[in-house]
């Protein structure tokens, strides 16, 4: 996979962020934070609330930069689940500042079209691409909206018409089918 | 939170999909910290549904950004600055240096290039990507003159434009050599800087068209090297 086929730089830079060279998140920034801002949007929704999330992200990679190691994962993967998780904090805070309508105009139209197609773009050679469609397509779907688009149960359920157990246990068993397939 | 061990794999994915109470979620971080099977299964699954992440096509951003978090940063508690930090960073570029020269190499002996120009280039610079693939070639003539030649089509929306950069010195920053306009070879004239040396770093940005509005580089970068003299 590109990520994993070469020494990663983003590595060395959260090394030098801990010792508080400034360079170095600055590297960071510049290669990630236009992908970091368009992972918050697609959960977020709204292009200044994104950056808001990345700002906020930034300071956090900045002041948690001594935890990373190898052992949690690819430095990209670590600095991702950052901004992730508070891109998703913001959402279930309830921190949008549209109304209900907006928001469900807003995810509905354009949302779908931007989970499907996080999946379509994936590289073809790609384990990932071939597992999701190894799936049946509800299980597909709950997983993508959930990773992609920041989705709860509640709210996967409720997309999907099916009663809120069902999305749990369905989602898990793909997770699980997922999981299997990739080892 | 008690979990049974069969499902740690389980927890973790619900974890990085975002699908646990908040207060769950709270919980399995700071229990990540004691418990290295489920540190581990949290890594895993990051990198397993990170591609979805890692394709989506870049916003532009602006300085501004930047600066704002620039402005927010706290002083590092260990902020010792020392100076192996600034040595951990070069040794990353070192690398992408090493692939940079191996790729100069094989399109040096390869296309036989320089032994058919009159005027010499000061230096050479083969641009790779994160895959380490080589992407675009930069001569620099010093004097004021560079091209660069694009290996491959890349995929430039209509509002956007790809921007040719060089880091003269740390102290000057980035400087803009100029715009690659749906064409695969170009000449550009660029400012005047200071000579090329051999190790000065070079980029290709993802840019709005009529480039970058504040002078720096603030779009996606798609490949990048470091220079060699030509001769």
């Amino acid at each position: 996979m590109l990520m994993s086929s070469r020494p990663d730089e983003l590595d060395v830079a959260l090394t030098a962020c801990a010792s508080g060279d400034r360079a170095a998140l600055r590297l960071i920034f510049d290669r990630e934070a236009g992908r970091l801002v368009a992972i918050a949007e697609r959960i977020v929704r709204r292009r200044e609330l994104a950056e808001e999330v990345v700002q906020e992200a930034f300071i956090r990679i900045w002041t948690h930069a001594h935890q990373y190691a190898p052992e949690r994962g690819s430095a990209r993967g670590w600095i991702y689940a950052i901004v992730r998780n508070r891109a998703i904090n913001m959402l279930r805070d309830g921190r949008r500042e549209h109304t209900v309508e907006e928001v469900e105009t807003l995810r509905e139209t354009e949302q779908a079209d931007e989970i499907m197609a996080a999946w379509h773009r994936l590289d073809r050679e790609s384990r990932l691409r071939d597992c999701l469609g190894a799936l049946d397509e509800t299980k597909r779907h709950g997983i993508l909206m959930a990773y992609v688009g920041g989705y709860s149960h509640g709210e996967i359920a409720g997309r999907l018409r099916i009663p809120l157990g069902t999305a749990k246990s369905w989602i898990r068993r793909g997770l699980s089918a997922l999981r299997e397939c990739m080892a | 939170m008690t979990f049974d061990r069969n499902e740690i794999a389980g927890i973790a994915d619900e974890h990085v999909l975002g699908l646990l109470e908040p207060a769950e979620a709270a919980e399995i971080e700071a229990e990540m910290e004691r418990d290295a099977e489920l540190k581990a299964a949290i890594a895993a699954s990051r990198d397993r549904f990170l591609p979805l992440d890692a394709g989506v096509e870049p916003a532009t951003v602006d300085e501004t950004l930047w600066r704002k978090i620039e402005a927010a940063l706290p002083a590092q508690q260990a902020a010792a600055l020392l100076p192996s930090a600034n040595d951990n960073l070069k040794d990353g570029w070192r690398l992408t240096a090493l692939s940079a020269l191996a790729a100069t190499l094989l399109l040096a002996i390869g296309l036989g290039w320089s032994l058919m120009r009159v005027v010499e280039p000061v230096v050479i610079a083969v641009l790779i990507n994160d895959a380490g693939e080589a992407q675009a070639v930069v001569e620099d003539f010093g004097n004021e003159t560079a091209t660069v030649r694009l290996l491959r089509d890349f995929d430039v929306p209509a509002d956007k434009t790809i921007q040719v950069w060089t880091l003269p010195s740390r102290e000057m920053g980035p400087m803009s050599l100029g715009l690659v306009d749906k064409v695969r070879s170009v000449r550009l004239h660029g400012p005047t800087l200071p000579a090329p040396r051999s190790e000065q770093l070079y980029e290709i940005t993802l840019e709005q068209q009529g480039g970058s509005p504040t002078g720096r580089p603030t779009g996606p970068i798609l490949a990048k090297g470091f220079a060699k003299p030509a001769h």
